[in-house]
């Protein structure tokens, strides 16, 4: 395969049906593959009629042209489904290995469709494809499942579900190489319900750049960025992800205790130095990476396994006034043996402390409580007592208890580490994020802290809709590629394009790769249209619209979201109602959705 | 005023926080600096800052006041962060 192995493999549940059928070459270049070909095949797959948990939905798994090329964090997937906790299109990607060894295989993605009569799993190997019984693997958990089912990590790779996508937790995460994850959305649950445990791959074909001298030299010249970058040289291998804690409490946009402060007295004991400092053993890097973010960890109690990242030790420790990090740590391990998304599990044990501070949820819950971490957790992803109620995500659980206002999400998706009342720009991504609430697809910390490429003023809001806009587009085309997020910080655009050229033999600029995104990011847009979102669903918490900061850098501000997301239509070639007009259409090649948009 | 430090100048530095005198920004780093070229060298690039440090004054960056010429007071916080990256 040169790029694109040109293959979609669709496996039918219900039926036992599995076969190969081509992949269209012109959607290849318009979408390229990961969450670009995701968002295209479920426009076609999955309607407005479909429920998320119900057998017509369908879970896509997507690698991309560069995936297994070799090329510099080329190891990521992406899984596209309609998410049942928000309703919207969903994307989730991943990294180490499990998506480089599914390219081995021959694909670029698979289709699994409908809902098998009892757990079963799926092998893909050199002798072919098949459907086996996995029943003596349901219940338990994703480390479990993983060694039973042979992980080797270069040769044969495990992406499963735990229990909390078994019992269809719409926080659940699917899990993949034993700690990575497809967090966001609750893909996990749309494959619990299809009674699917888990997907084993081994492959044996290469990704083999069409132009070898080329690739070689993309390679040289990419790796050099790599090392000379500080941030992916030092930074992260350093520190991790979570050395960015300090600076965000620091500006004072930290949330807090369910977002009621933007700052925590125990930033400094959950953070990246705290963690290198104290619990780290050793750092780890995904498949063809050289930054080696990962943390392997270990905690007085002896457990050991990988991260917390920001947002995991965030969502356990600020949000929940925890800042005990062995107990964060070990609620981290938790969820991705049970297979959950630590931001959602966080962010909504935050809200049931609140709702409990409050009087509204029966329950000695409280912010602090680190020892109810564990409890929590696992209640969650066996849906028991107060754990039946967390599973359903923060929105669902503080309707039922009287205040859906005290649920920091958007589109019924937990908000991660951010409080855009420190970081208005982070706001607009905010209230406009297709899957919801999301930092990952557009993340304003480079420009509004960390001047990366330049600082722009955080509290402002004029002119922020231009560069979240492309921000938006950038993450979108990142995510069809699919690269790290990470390589993008010391590589730019135009040299993706290059080693995506020298791959596929196809030319591609970076302004092919810009308008790809800008395409990813507008039929998701079209898609959550067609599904009955609208205007109104970009918003965000009342909390963040009206109550201002209490103290600190950030004191007395809220979001202005309004004159912010006007120019955020205008920005983008959409009306005033968030509807993209049908120039836009035409002039990003989405003509096939103009009936449905603009009848 | 305070000086906080964070990342890889704790080790450099030997302290995560001090009590530095000065007028300006650049006074109070210089302050710091003095007797410690490692962490001058983490810190500055000639006269400026080093590429991706940050330096802020009660939580807002001082690129955004009068970088290294912002006034401070004894009351003031100055926090300074080499490069980082992660969300």
């Amino acid at each position: 395969m040169q790029g694109w192995a040109g293959n979609i493999l669709d496996i039918n549940l219900t039926s036992g049906q599995i076969e190969t059928v081509p992949l269209d070459r012109d959607m290849a270049r318009l979408f390229l593959g990961g969450r670009g070909l995701g968002a295209r095949l479920l426009w076609d797959l999955v309607g407005p009629e479909v429920e998320p948990l119900s057998p017509e939905n369908v879970l896509i798994f997507t690698t991309g042209p560069i995936t297994a090329s070799a090329s510099q964090t080329s190891n990521r997937f992406n899984v596209s489904t309609k998410s049942p906790l928000t309703g919207t299109i969903l994307h989730a990607n991943s990294g180490g290995w499990w998506g480089m060894q599914f390219k081995r295989t021959g694909y670029d993605a698979l289709i699994v469709r409908g809902k098998a009569a009892s757990p079963v799993m799926i092998e893909i190997t050199p002798a072919g494809v098949a459907i086996k019984d996995a029943a003596h693997l349901w219940g338990k958990g994703v480390f479990e499942t993983t060694v039973a089912l042979e992980q080797n990590r270069n040769k044969r790779n495990v992406l499963c579900i735990g229990p909390a996508g078994e019992n269809r937790v719409r926080i659940a995460a699917i899990m993949n190489d034993k700690e990575r994850s497809l967090a966001r959305g609750g893909a996990g649950a749309v494959m619990g319900s299809k009674n699917l445990k888990a997907i084993v791959v081994e492959g044996l074909e290469k990704n083999k750049p069409a132009d070898p001298d080329q690739f070689k030299f993309m390679l040289y010249e990419t790796g050099k960025l790599l090392k000379a970058s500080p941030l992916t040289s030092q930074a992260l291998p350093e520190f991790g992800t979570a050395v960015v804690m300090n600076v965000v409490n620091e500006i004072g946009a930290l949330p807090t205790r369910n977002f009621q402060q933007s700052q925590f007295e125990g930033a400094d004991k959950i953070s990246g130095e705290e963690i290198t400092d104290t619990i780290l053993v050793k750092n780890q890097a995904c498949w063809a990476c050289p930054i080696t973010c990962t943390r392997i960890t270990q905690t007085k109690s002896g457990k050991e396994g990988e991260g917390p990242e920001f947002e995991s030790a965030w969502a356990f420790g600020a949000q929940c006034g925890i800042d005990d990090l062995d107990a964060i740590t070990e609620a981290n391990y938790q969820c991705n043996d049970l297979g959950l998304d630590t931001i959602s599990m966080g962010n909504t044990i935050g809200c049931a402390m609140e709702l409990a501070e409050r009087g509204l949820l029966a329950n000695d819950l409280g912010f602090g409580r680190a020892d109810r971490l564990p409890g929590l957790i696992h209640d969650t992803a066996f849906r028991q007592g107060i754990g039946d109620d967390l599973a359903e995500g923060s929105y669902r659980l503080a309707s039922k208890h009287g205040a859906p206002e005290l649920s920091m999400s958007v589109k019924k998706l937990e908000l991660p580490a951010y409080d855009p009342r420190g970081m208005q720009g982070q706001g607009l991504v905010f209230a406009t994020g297709n899957r919801g609430a999301c930092h990952e697809t557009g993340n304003m910390l480079g420009p509004e802290v960390l001047a990366l490429p330049r600082l722009i003023d955080r509290f402002a809001t004029q002119g922020k809709a231009g560069i979240v806009s492309v921000h938006q587009n950038s993450a979108a085309v990142i995510d069809s590629l699919v690269y790290c997020k990470f390589a993008n910080m010391a590589v730019a655009e135009e040299f993706f394009a290059r080693t995506l050229t020298a791959v596929t033999g196809e030319h591609f600029t970076a302004d092919d790769l810009m308008m790809v995104g800008e395409r990813v990011w507008t039929l998701e847009r079209l898609y959550n249209l067609r599904e009955g979102f609208s205007k109104e669903d970009d918003t965000l918490p009342a909390r963040l619209l009206h109550e201002p900061v209490p103290a600190g850098p950030s004191e007395g501000f809220t979001v202005k979201l309004a004159p912010m997301l006007e120019e955020y239509y205008a920005f983008r070639g959409w009306d005033k109602n968030g509807v993209p007009k049908p120039e836009k259409l035409k002039e990003l090649s989405l003509e096939f959705v103009m009936e449905v948009v603009h009848d | 005023m305070k000086v906080k430090l964070f990342g890889n100048l704790r080790q450099k530095a030997g302290e995560s926080e001090f009590v530095a005198p000065g007028a300006t920004i650049r006074e109070a780093l210089e302050s710091l600096c003095a007797d410690n070229e490692p962490l001058r060298t983490a810190i500055f690039a000639g006269a400026e800052l080093q590429p991706h440090v940050r330096v802020m004054v009660n939580g807002r960056d001082c690129e955004l006041a009068n970088g290294l010429a912002t006034a401070v007071s004894p009351q003031d916080t100055i926090a300074i962060f080499p490069p980082i990256a992660g969300g």
